[in-house]
């Protein structure tokens, strides 16, 4: 076991830096990327230029570059922006996960739950109108984009009946810290939890559906109807217990994905400052200091998510563990 | 200035007076509350002598002080430079190459600190040494500043700036003389700082002012915070004036759809952005008493690189001139409530502007109609047809719109054109450097203070012309010996005849525009949209909206 999760643990260190070096090598990559005139400002003195150049170590060789940036960013971490100057990074990132975290513990609860009724009663009335039904209702969860749809809820929420009764107490877009006011929280991310949720709750739904409908043919679940159990035993003890298995799996690597800075589009719609939200900002600024920064994170957590999944593997099938 | 305009603005003062001895009271009521500013993302760092952001520049206005400031007034009152933390403005002596300001007393800064004539020095020269980016561009011409720029961490300026506490004065000395001094001192760039101020970019730290309001905290992921300056008393109404609301702040981070949406709902008062096109109706219809329109002194240009075929050939630039529909522009740019059509440089309403358009169905002085024929026979003459040209431009809806019209254009001319949107990070610098081989873009020009060289000089001068580099904003690489030798010679008149070089600059203005660098699209307005609790809305033609003067209560 030991062993499998050092060698998880170096696979793990390799991953993030082959990221860290592709995308800064990505970055420079870019035709017209050099920060130097950005930072200058415009029309600037060919002097100044030269100045800035120096100043921030862009006229040294890229692996030195490189090797600068991440002592900066992991050994004194003291890295700061390019665009915000003197804004340092690695707190930028610290304030903006609780915002993630946040936005993306809430809409995985309503996920999880939703998916979760609508899998099983899709799969209980297998094959009547109400299995047809809610499988549409699936699909078309999924085939909204989620900036369409955060879009909609703001044109509904914000503009077109915000002073009516049914959302006046929606208050400003925008994030309340739940220290602050617990219910102000509550309010100012529901409707980006509802937006967030909806595409999963529609893949979630017709995973779990699938599996439950390959588990009544096994012979466990056989065995339990000859034992007389009841079918609702049956399909919640026995069907979706294991039917789960690749509904955690998903769910483990799609919650790494979000809480990494995946729910980009749902916090940019909704003007929430998180990961995803600072993602954005930094590539549009091309700001790399602060591009690295979000992507090692990022990539952190995909990584760690994949190896908390495959490590729920290897506990219960060991010869994972000896592969 | 006449004397009857001496005049007319003595009775104009006068009954305001009268008028602000009635409404003081009123206005004092006005007093209080927060402004609740939005904008996108944040400007950058927020050194008032580093940052050249127009959204910062705008809030600066209100919270630091140079030794002159641009009058704080509606309209092009706000052109004139009056003293600030000088007691006069100073008439040059030494042949123009020497200016001694004397510092009013009194004044202090947001931390209490008194301002003294070392705090001038020191901040003259911290100009050089946090790499400002006008640093070489405005500053180059005082004495020692050769030296500064080569090596900004030693910067002393000496024999260029130096202090008589006694005399309580400071005197600035030229290489040359600058008739655009004044200008360049009323900047932010050559803001007044406490001495002991950093001598690198302060960067998200706030640094201490003496306007009416100071920046209380920075973070640029979510807000800005200006509070009144407690140490603030009213010098001059003009250069410094008090304000209205309490507190300013600036948050960061909604879309511009959701900052209109915000501003209907009064969840917030303005934003910085330029709505989108689909949200200009309601603005016009049901917002109309809280939109704004002004028109600026800017222009939008596509430069042609003077440089590169097809464009190295006059008759191709001046074919691409022709055939520009600028009323389809115009029309791009959300109608001529908007924009208005324009050929030349310098924009209506600047100095030296005299109506010029040659490029047009009956050329004179304003454009009517494109004459596609024209442009077809000058294409044809060049020899250059059936080229490839390639419109770069930025990837937001306009600027991609405007260059897709180029092509069009261009296609329709002879030419076989293609359109490359980029990031509108990227693109600026991108055009601007010659190894990237842009042929044709799709610019915006804003003036920094109100004089003719801000273009004609700086756009199109030889020395702003620099190949292979980043910073070379002639980006089409025009260089006319005549013409360059014509500005230093309006350069040099204009200081001790403005009204002679504004006429120069007009002539200068004539030849640039038949030379064609570019082709000037349109001259665009500006749109402020505020909330309805916004009162006492004044804009600057300088820095536009004047932030503290309107008040929220």
């Amino acid at each position: 076991m030991l062993r499998f999760l050092g060698r998880r643990l170096v696979a793990m260190v390799f991953v993030l830096f082959s990221i860290s070096v592709l995308s800064f090598l990505i970055f420079f990559a870019t035709p017209g990327v050099d920060p130097a005139s950005r930072i200058a400002g415009r029309n600037a003195d060919q002097a100044t230029l030269r100045a800035v150049r120096k100043d921030f170590g862009l006229d040294r060789p890229l692996p030195v570059q490189y090797g600068l940036m991440m002592k900066k960013l992991f050994i004194t971490r003291d890295l700061t922006s390019f665009v915000n100057r003197g804004a340092k990074v690695i707190p930028q990132v610290t304030e903006a996960a609780p915002v993630t975290l946040s936005l993306v513990l809430g809409a995985a609860v309503i996920w999880v739950v939703f998916s979760i009724g609508m899998g099983l009663v899709a799969a209980v009335f297998r094959g009547t109108p109400v299995d047809a039904a809610v499988m549409i209702v699936g699909l078309i969860g999924i085939s909204m984009p989620v900036f369409w749809l955060g879009e909609v809820v703001n044109l509904l929420t914000q503009s077109r009946f915000h002073d009516t009764f049914l959302f006046s107490w929606v208050p400003p877009l925008g994030y309340t810290p739940f220290t602050q006011s617990p219910f102000g929280w509550f309010k100012s991310l529901i409707f980006p939890w509802l937006t967030l949720s909806v595409l999963y709750i529609g893949i979630y739904a017709r995973v779990l559906r699938s599996a439950l409908v390959d588990a009544q043919e096994e012979d466990y679940v056989r065995t339990a109807r000859a034992k007389g159990l009841t079918e609702r035993r049956v399909m919640l003890r026995h069907a979706l217990r294991t039917s789960l298995v690749a509904f955690v799996s998903l769910f483990g690597l799609d919650f790494g994905a979000l809480v990494g800075g995946g729910a980009l589009l749902t916090e940019v719609v909704f003007g929430l400052h998180g990961v995803g939200k600072l993602t954005f900002d930094s590539l549009q600024n091309l700001d790399l200091p602060v591009i690295l920064a979000t992507v090692m994170y990022a990539a952190f957590f995909i990584v760690l998510a994949n190896a908390l999944v495959d490590l729920v593997y290897a506990l219960l099938d060991p010869r994972v563990r000896h592969a | 200035m006449s004397r009857v305009g001496k005049f007319a603005i003595l009775g104009a003062l006068v009954v305001l007076a009268v008028s602000a001895g009635t409404t003081g009271a009123a206005r004092q009521d006005h007093r209080g509350g927060t402004l609740k500013l939005l904008a996108k993302a944040a400007g950058g760092t927020l050194d008032p002598q580093v940052n050249y952001t127009l959204q910062y520049w705008q809030l600066y206005q209100a919270a630091y002080d140079g030794l002159l400031a641009f009058t704080k007034a509606g309209g092009e009152a706000a052109f004139t430079v009056v003293p600030d933390l000088a007691e006069s403005l100073p008439q040059p002596t030494n042949g123009g190459k020497t200016w001694v300001f004397k510092l009013r007393k009194g004044i202090k800064f947001s931390n209490g600190q008194p301002v003294t004539v070392n705090d001038v020095v020191a901040s003259l020269r911290r100009i050089f040494k946090v790499k400002s980016p006008t640093s070489g561009g405005f500053y180059s011409g005082i004495v020692g500043a050769k030296a500064c720029l080569a090596k900004p961490a030693g910067c002393t300026l000496k024999g260029g700036v130096s202090a008589d506490a006694k005399k309580n004065t400071v005197t600035i000395n030229l290489v040359a003389p600058d008739p655009e001094l004044k200008y360049k001192l009323a900047v932010p760039h050559a803001t007044i700082l406490p001495a002991n101020s950093p001598t690198s970019d302060a960067g998200t730290k706030p640094l201490p002012g003496t306007g009416a309001y100071y920046f209380a905290s920075y973070n640029p992921n979510k807000q800005l915070v200006m509070k009144r300056n407690p140490y603030f008393k009213q010098w001059s109404k003009a250069a410094q004036p008090a304000g209205y609301p309490d507190q300013i702040t600036q948050s960061f981070g909604l879309t511009v759809e959701a900052q209109i949406t915000a501003i209907e709902n009064g969840q917030a008062d303005w934003t910085l952005e330029a709505p989108p096109a689909d949200r200009l109706n309601e603005m016009g219809t049901k917002y109309a008493s809280q939109t704004h329109v002004e028109t600026l002194t800017a222009f939008w240009y596509a430069p042609m690189n003077t440089n590169l075929a097809p464009f190295n050939n006059v008759k191709a630039r001046q074919a691409v001139n022709f055939a520009i529909d600028r009323n389809a522009l115009v029309k791009i740019f959300g109608g001529p409530k908007l924009a208005a059509p324009s050929c030349q440089v310098l924009p209506p309403g600047f100095p030296g502007h005299v109506d010029y358009c040659p490029y047009t169905k009956n050329p004179g002085a304003t454009w009517s109609a494109p004459d596609v024929a024209k442009a077809k026979q000058l294409v044809k003459a060049s020899g250059t047809a059936g080229q490839k040209v390639a419109v770069v431009s930025q990837d937001d809806e306009v600027n991609k719109a405007v260059a897709v019209y180029l092509q069009s254009v261009l296609n329709q001319i002879g030419y076989k054109a293609s359109v490359k949107p980029m990031s509108a990070n990227l693109f600026f610098t991108y055009a601007q450097n010659t190894k990237n081989k842009v042929q044709i873009n799709v610019q915006q020009w804003y003036q920094d203070y109100p004089a003719a060289s801000d273009f004609l000089n700086i756009l199109f001068g030889c020395d702003s012309f620099h190949p292979g580099s980043d910073s070379s904003i002639n980006i089409a690489g025009f260089c006319d010996k005549k013409i360059d030798a014509q500005m230093k010679h309006a350069l040099r008149t204009a200081l001790e005849d403005e009204p002679a070089a504004n006429k120069e600059w007009a002539k200068i203005d004539k030849q640039v525009t038949d030379a064609a660098p570019m082709a000037t699209l349109f001259t665009p307005k500006h749109i402020d949209f505020v909330s309805k609790r916004v009162g006492n809305f004044t804009f600057s033609k300088q820095f536009y909206w004047l932030v503290s003067q309107s008040w929220v209560q």
